[in-house]
């Protein structure tokens, strides 16, 4: 690391043919990215000091696979269930609570129905994501030729994760940022801003790119979506029960005759649930996206084996932090550093879509260690 | 069927829903570690290919250093005629240490940095030589997964059943471990 080479030849750390294995005891960052990863492969002895494996990341990604099918069909219960409840709800309403048996017509159709829009939601933001946020960021696409670095980064770090070469994005502006989208590492982009591409060097762009990468490798597009569509259906069902209970036939003149003290309990705990439930789902999944940042980070410096760079870019970063025109509150957890608001200890909010850059950049120094 | 015969039809399913999840884990294993080695292979080419063209532009420039120029064709034409792992992973040692002391020596030329064709070159050169190192890492990365799975219980169990074996990693030849003698500036 106290390698003096300016220029392009700049990922001096690991230079050429120091494969991870190489030095018993290796680099600095030979432990962290095994520490980044489960840790479970450390000790392999010297021979197989790549314990850092893409092994890991490999098993992380199928987990994340298995997380985020686990995840949707939760999600998709409670909010079954909030609809059933709404539909019984409807149902009892229009008689009396105490002749509504448990099953309901209404909530069935109602669960049913919110089944139904979830993986049609779901499937539309998959399909269309991905070039929403490029149409929104209003990138071009670049070529080999005409960002030949850029360019190489970008296939290097493709290289380091085993996927297939994204696609990549320029984005014209100044403010420096980066993002990743795409469903799969086979309909992944890359997008950087102009600003990102001249003000770092080529191992500062090749800890950025890892990022990107990692986001690519880690699936955080299509899990980030899915989160993101089940937080706006529970809102949305939220939003009718409480409507309901204002204006469907349910209401107060309804509600005495022959409830008792049960029904009270539940309209009470429904209009509880649906008060709290858009806001806890809301907190859910802010703390999944920053988690996921923490990843990306893990990610990158597991494929470049260099903490180095990643750091000093998001020192960068956090100097020059100024908003971005072409993000919005839709796409800000796609990039690398929050596009919208500053990034002092204070975005470690509960509802920042990004950890703090020092909390980054120390977690990344621990990795380093 | 009574209930005993239901259940050991129900861990018969489970046995073989293990086997056919545990294959097809080795196999897709296998394939990447194969596809990860294919790719090492392109961007040593890639080098091969390179190589000459950076010589030519700056043999006028570095005229004072003629030996390093020759040491590092010398290295690329050995690393093209090695036949087998054993040799060509010495060979393309051998290229790396040339061409990276090559590449430091260019700093002290700005005529040449100055030359868009050479920073050209010179940032073809640069990828390509990370691109063989994160190739090579990826291929160790995957031959370790692979070898995890066969040799780990209880999937061996099925590796040697089905013939799978055990990667050969890449190492590093002693050439390449060395210090490089870079940091006097």
């Amino acid at each position: 690391m106290a390698d003096p080479r300016p220029g392009p030849w700049g990922s001096p750390p690991r230079p050429h043919g120091t494969a991870p294995a190489a030095a018993p005891g290796g680099g600095p960052w030979l432990p962290a990215a095994g520490d980044a990863a489960s840790g479970a492969t450390e000790g392999t002895g010297p021979a197989v000091g790549t314990a850092i494996g893409a092994a890991d990341f490999l098993a992380a990604q199928r987990a994340n696979r298995r997380r985020t099918l686990v995840l949707l069909s939760l999600l998709t219960l409670i909010a079954a269930g909030l609809g059933y409840l709404l539909g019984w709800y409807w149902d009892a309403g229009s008689r009396t609570y105490a002749s509504a048996g448990v099953v309901s017509a209404s909530g069935v159709l109602v669960a049913l129905g919110l089944g139904a829009v979830s993986i049609i939601w779901s499937s539309i933001s998959l399909a269309w994501g991905g070039r929403m946020v490029l149409a929104m960021t209003g990138g071009h696409e670049a070529s080999k030729e005409t960002e030949p670095q850029l360019f190489n980064v970008v296939e290097e770090m493709s290289i380091a994760s085993g996927q297939p070469m994204p696609r990549v994005f320029i984005i014209e502006d100044g403010a420096m940022n980066a993002f990743a989208t795409g469903t799969s590492g086979r309909n992944a982009t890359i997008g950087v801003t102009r600003g990102l591409l001249d003000g770092l060097n080529r191992e500062e762009l090749q800890g950025v790119i890892g990022h990107e990468m990692g986001h690519i490798a880690n699936l955080d597009m299509r899990y980030m979506t899915v989160v993101g569509v089940t937080v706006g259906l529970i809102a949305l069902v939220s939003d009718m029960i409480l409507r309901v209970m204002n204006w469907g036939p349910g209401r107060s003149r309804d509600r005495g005759s022959g409830g008792g003290g049960a029904a009270a309990i539940l309209i009470v705990v429904l209009i509880v649930v649906a008060l709290l439930a858009p806001l806890a789902a809301k907190l859910v999944q802010f703390a999944v996206s920053r988690q996921r940042e923490y990843l990306a980070d893990a990610t990158s410096v597991q494929f470049t084996r260099n903490a180095a760079g990643l750091i000093s870019a998001l020192h960068k970063l956090t100097a020059a932090a100024r908003p971005f025109a072409g993000a919005s509150r839709a796409t800000q957890h796609l990039f690398i550093v929050n596009p919208l608001h500053q990034f002092g200890a204070k975005a470690s909010a509960l509802m920042a879509t990004h950890p703090a850059t020092e909390d980054r950049i120390a977690r990344l120094r621990a990795l380093g260690r | 069927m009574g209930t005993g015969g239901w259940i050991v039809l129900g861990l018969i399913v489970v046995v073989v829903i293990w086997v056919i999840a545990t294959y097809n884990g080795l196999v897709s294993r296998r394939n990447q570690s194969q596809n990860a080695w294919s790719q090492i292979d392109v961007q040593l080419k890639r080098r091969h290919d390179l190589i000459p063209n950076l010589v030519q532009v700056v043999k006028d420039a570095m005229s004072y250093e003629q030996e390093t120029l020759k040491t590092v064709i010398e290295a690329r034409n050995r690393a093209v005629a090695a036949t087998g792992p054993a040799q060509a992973s010495v060979a393309e040692a051998a290229l790396s240490e040339a061409t990276g002391k090559l590449l430091m020596l260019m700093e002290n030329y700005p005529t040449l940095k100055a030359n868009d064709n050479v920073m050209q070159l010179q940032e073809e050169l640069t990828a390509t030589e990370n691109k063989i190192s994160f190739a090579r890492q990826f291929y160790n990365d995957s031959v370790m997964g692979l070898n995890n799975a066969v040799q780990s219980f209880p999937g061996n169990l099925i590796a040697g059943r089905f013939g799978f074996t055990t990667g050969q990693f890449f190492d590093v030849p002693e050439t390449e471990k060395a210090v490089p003698q870079v940091k006097l500036r």
